[in-house]
């Protein structure tokens, strides 16, 4: 496999290293000489095709692969292959499985729920659990959310990806109608498969919850500021 | 309005304002109208000090303008400081206001709890 060029060009169009340096740099003199060339393997750029019609010659010598319609009028380098690998997000030091985390923004702000871990996709799995105080087994993004100190003690949970909270696409106009019926019911339903897992989630959860004292009414209350307390000066 | 404490060689000051909140020192000897020379134990060392970044006890030692942070060390040992400190309320106010800073969320929640419902402050307490 070649390598990418070893001198770069400075601003101005100057390369970076000299012919000396580059020599160095590539240290051909380093690497072994192969004893035997491998034999180059011959690949046939011709063929012979059969024509039809009488006064067409028979046969006609044709190209293999033939050569593009289209071709850009310079010659320039293709860019390098992206190597990037996809990383969950960094999570916070202070989150980890069975954290107590209080919600910042939607539905549910103020209450403290109960992180189970990190999804594939960077966000946090998180549960009341329900039967606490409502709320669902939920992803949330973790500049959503204060980490406290309080750790949940959690047994083994099911695994969990991001596929079940994906939702169905709204119905297009392929499908036969001439126009999309926007007055049928496009509403969310809870699955009854995500039913099932909250309820064999909480079943696992509750009772963790249940062994601290008072972390269970805890747990139902929501998270309020009161006079004088701001939350840069508050520990959490 | 009669004071009783004097700011002079030896007054044992509480340190409530700037990098040493919560340590003592001992006053050395007076900068200006407005700073003091201040040494105590390991904690703060010898430093300056404003005024108003110090609130005065009632303890006080003998020791000479200037001296060495050895003799003020030994001086302080000697009349046993640290223990006459514990028992002022400046120092007493200053713990119990650090030690609700720390708390964290559930922790506040226990007392709110506690506070709110005096048949759980035993619970609690525990």
């Amino acid at each position: 496999m070649a390598h990418t060029s070893r001198n770069s060009t400075l601003p101005g169009g100057v390369p970076k290293l000299s012919r000396s340096a580059v020599y160095k740099k590539r240290a051909l003199y380093k690497r072994k000489k192969v004893a035997t060339v491998p034999a180059v393997k011959e690949v046939a750029l011709t063929k012979t095709k059969t024509v039809a019609g009488e006064k067409n010659g028979g046969t006609r010598t044709v190209p293999v692969q033939k050569s593009p319609r289209f071709y850009p009028t310079e010659d320039c380098k293709t860019p390098l292959k992206n190597r990037r690998v996809v990383k969950p997000t960094k999570l916070r030091g202070s989150i980890v499985p069975g954290s107590v985390v209080i919600l910042l923004a939607g539905s549910h702000r103020g209450k403290r729920v109960v992180v189970l871990k990190q999804l594939p996709s960077g966000l946090l799995l998180v549960t009341g659990p329900y039967k606490i105080n409502g709320v669902p087994l939920r992803r949330v993004d973790q500049t959503y959310v204060i980490a406290t100190s309080t750790k949940v003690e959690l047994p083994a949970l099911p695994a969990i990806g991001d596929e079940i909270f994906k939702r169905k696409g709204k119905p297009t106009k392929n499908e036969k109608e001439m126009f999309v019926d926007n007055a049928g019911d496009n509403s969310y339903k809870i699955s009854a498969e995500k039913v099932a897992l909250q309820k064999e989630i909480d079943a696992l959860v509750v009772p963790a919850v249940k062994k601290v004292d008072m972390l269970q009414s805890y747990l139902r209350s929501r998270f309020t500021l009161t006079k004088g307390q701001f939350p840069h000066e508050m520990k959490f | 309005m009669l004071y009783k404490r004097y700011i002079e060689i030896g007054r044992v000051c509480f340190i409530r304002l700037g990098d040493d909140i919560g340590k003592s020192g001992v006053i050395v000897d007076l900068v200006d109208q407005k700073h003091l020379l201040i040494d105590g134990p390991d904690g703060i060392g010898r430093k300056v000090l404003r005024l108003n970044q110090v609130a005065l006890t009632d303890i006080k030692i003998n020791i000479p303008r200037g001296c060495k942070t050895k003799t003020v060390r030994t001086a302080m040992a000697k009349e046993g400081v640290e223990a006459k400190l514990a028992a002022t309320s400046l120092v007493k106010k200053f713990a119990a206001k650090n030690a609700k800073a720390q708390l964290g969320d559930f922790a506040r929640f226990k007392i709110f709890a506690g506070n709110s419902h005096p048949e759980l402050a035993q619970r609690i307490a525990q």
